[in-house]
């Protein structure tokens, strides 16, 4: 990892994050990943197992899916389902069939990701792609040291000096 | 025939017999393998055929039957664009309204829809647009998906057979031996409406009796509205013509004087004007560009580098040698040859690939008019081998392109079709369906 006068003066991914991320854990339910993002309003959160190592996303994203037919969402799908009249309810047992299932059932394994010593625009640069809350991620044990938010990159590039 | 094989001199030292037969056997293997995609194998089979001195280049494309490969690419142009419309989803959604979504009779009306799309369309595609819509309705309504994707293999296959249009052994069979789309309809038509009704009987013995639903679930596909499920009226208003118009053409064909080549191209470049008429110059390029992307491209070189490799096995006479150990096992007698042709067919086409195996067999046949009493005594043998290539495909999971993609859906939608529970009950259907055949072939035949 990079040194705290190197990084003073190089920013990289660790001088951006968040290093007390709130997260998920593999073997928690879908319920306690609904509860969590609805409450606080994250688009995503990320999930790790019980050594701390990073295992994946769990996002808005996701409880969209579970609410949505598998016939709409899987690959090569319907397309567009116009003719289809649902109500809330009718979305709501689709989630409640699942709420008791783990959230492996539908977090991305494949997130983006950086590991502490990315520099400062390729860190940026990546977070604008994805359009969400970035992983910062040990790239030798696989743990997730914190997260980069876009707030968390605003409140930096306000305080620094212009 | 004769003629090329004067023209074969030496293949690096070989026999010509030896090589082509021997290049033709590993490109078998290599398709059964699936471990190299098919169109690379038949694609470099089909140069090393020219490349060794079997063929030359002007002979290799001689070998290509490009009525079979105008008539594909037509035809998914077509639908490429049709598809678009929705009127797919329109029909499965009115077929499970008209039987106020009661679970067998969708069953019932999807098999139904399934196979008269599969003679019209190709297998694949009619699965494409028919499974998600199966799973939407089977979701609403809380019933297992199996029996409705199993009903629905079996449907893309029988439906498929009953047309020249249904499945490419169908259009390889007829191009090759100058059948009409009435000929096909006529024939093997009867067989198709009679083997739909009988498969469906044991699907309802083994699940249809299970299939129950709460009056709620009913009401859900109930208040599905098909008329929202018609995306763009005006495509769909010109691709029902076009397609009107093209199977008009295909049932007048004879009359014309035209193959159904030109027809399913001349439908296809007809609307795809149609469509894009209103469309700038750029804007058409970029959605013709879109069509152009869904031809199945990999299936059009499978079978142009096929054509190269049968027709080169072919000028070596290697499948006129063939013909004649066929003919002494079955000690030239035109039934046993045609029942032969059936059988072996359906178990093989359960097994391989049909297509290559049709595109083997038509040679083959050919080579047996002389000793069977001209052209005219192979007729049933050309029946018989659509029926056993077609119906053959629903023995296993891996016996058509359609089966697959349906197993595809069902693990996807967490209900999957593993290959063992699937060959057990598939595999004695397939036979009871080649039985049926039989006694048809043996009534109106033989």
């Amino acid at each position: 990892m990079a040194s705290k006068g190197n990084t003073d003066l190089h920013p990289t991914a660790s001088t951006l994050m968040d290093p007390k991320p709130t997260v998920l854990h593999t073997t928690d339910k879908i319920r306690k990943g609904i509860e969590c993002i609805m409450e606080n309003r994250y688009r995503r959160l990320p999930v790790v197992d019980d050594e701390g190592r990073f295992q994946g996303v769990f996002g808005v994203n996701c409880l969209l899916r579970l609410v949505l037919p598998k016939s709409v969402v899987m690959e090569d799908g319907l397309k567009t389902v116009p003719f289809v009249r649902e109500d809330l309810s009718d979305l709501h047992r689709r989630l409640k069939e699942v709420e008791d299932e783990p959230i492996s059932l539908c977090m991305h394994f494949e997130s983006a990701q950086v590991s502490p010593e990315t520099p400062l625009l390729e860190t940026l640069l990546i977070l604008y792609r994805t359009r969400a809350s970035l992983p910062v991620v040990d790239t030798e044990t696989g743990k997730l040291l914190g997260v980069i938010s876009y707030f968390d990159v605003g409140e930096k590039i306000l305080a620094a000096e212009a | 025939m004769n003629h090329e094989m004067e023209m074969i001199e030496v293949v690096f030292g070989l026999d010509p017999q030896w090589y082509a037969g021997i290049l033709f056997v590993l490109t078998y293997l290599l398709i059964m393998t699936e471990r190299i995609n098919r169109a690379i194998i038949s694609l470099s089979a089909a140069g090393l055929m020219i490349l060794g001195g079997v063929l030359t280049q002007e002979a290799a494309i001689r070998g290509i039957d490009f009525n079979t490969i105008g008539l594909l690419t037509g035809m998914m142009i077509i639908v490429a664009i049709t598809r678009k419309s929705g009127v797919f989803q329109y029909l499965a959604i009115w077929s499970a309204k008209l039987v106020k979504a009661s679970p067998w009779g969708i069953l019932i009306m999807l098999t139904l829809v399934t196979a008269m799309l599969s003679a019209l369309l190709d297998n694949v595609t009619t699965v494409l647009l028919i499974a998600p819509v199966t799973l939407l309705i089977t979701d609403e309504l809380d019933v297992k998906p199996y029996p409705y994707l199993f009903a629905e293999i079996f449907a893309s296959n029988i439906g498929g057979t009953a047309t020249l249009i249904g499945d490419p052994p169908n259009i390889m069979i007829g191009s090759a031996v100058g059948l009409t789309f009435n000929d096909f309809l006529l024939n093997l038509g009867p067989i198709v409406a009679v083997l739909l009704p009988a498969m469906l009987l044991p699907i309802y013995l083994i699940w249809g009796r299970g299939l129950k639903t709460s009056p709620k679930n009913r009401q859900h596909v109930m208040n599905f509205q098909e008329a929202d499920a018609i995306t763009d009226k005006r495509l769909l208003k010109q691709s029902l013509f076009v397609l009107a118009l093209v199977i008009t053409g295909f049932i007048l064909s004879h009359n014309l004087g035209q193959e159904p080549a030109t027809i399913a191209m001349f439908g296809a470049a007809m609307l795809l004007l149609l469509s894009n008429l209103p469309r700038s110059a750029s804007e058409q390029t970029e959605a013709i560009d879109g069509i152009f992307a869904e031809v199945e491209w990999i299936t059009i070189f499978f079978f142009i580098g096929l054509f190269i490799i049968v027709y080169a096995v072919e000028t070596t006479g290697l499948l006129s040698m063939l013909a004649h150990e066929v003919l002494a096992v079955t000690k030239g007698d035109p039934h046993n040859t045609t029942l032969l042709i059936l059988w072996v067919s359906a178990i093989a086409s359960a097994v391989v690939d049909n297509i290559p195996f049709v595109a083997t067999m038509i040679p083959l046949i050919k080579n047996m008019a002389p000793s069977l009493g001209g052209h005219d005594a192979l007729m049933p043998l050309w029946w018989a081998l659509a029926l056993g290539s077609c119906l053959g495909g629903n023995g296993s999971l891996i016996g058509a392109s359609a089966n697959l993609i349906v197993a595809g859906f069902a693990e996807r939608s967490g209900h999957p079709i593993r290959f063992m529970p699937f060959l057990v009950v598939a595999f004695p259907l397939m036979l009871t369906s080649i039985a049926i055949c039989t006694v048809y072939i043996y009534l109106r035949y033989l």
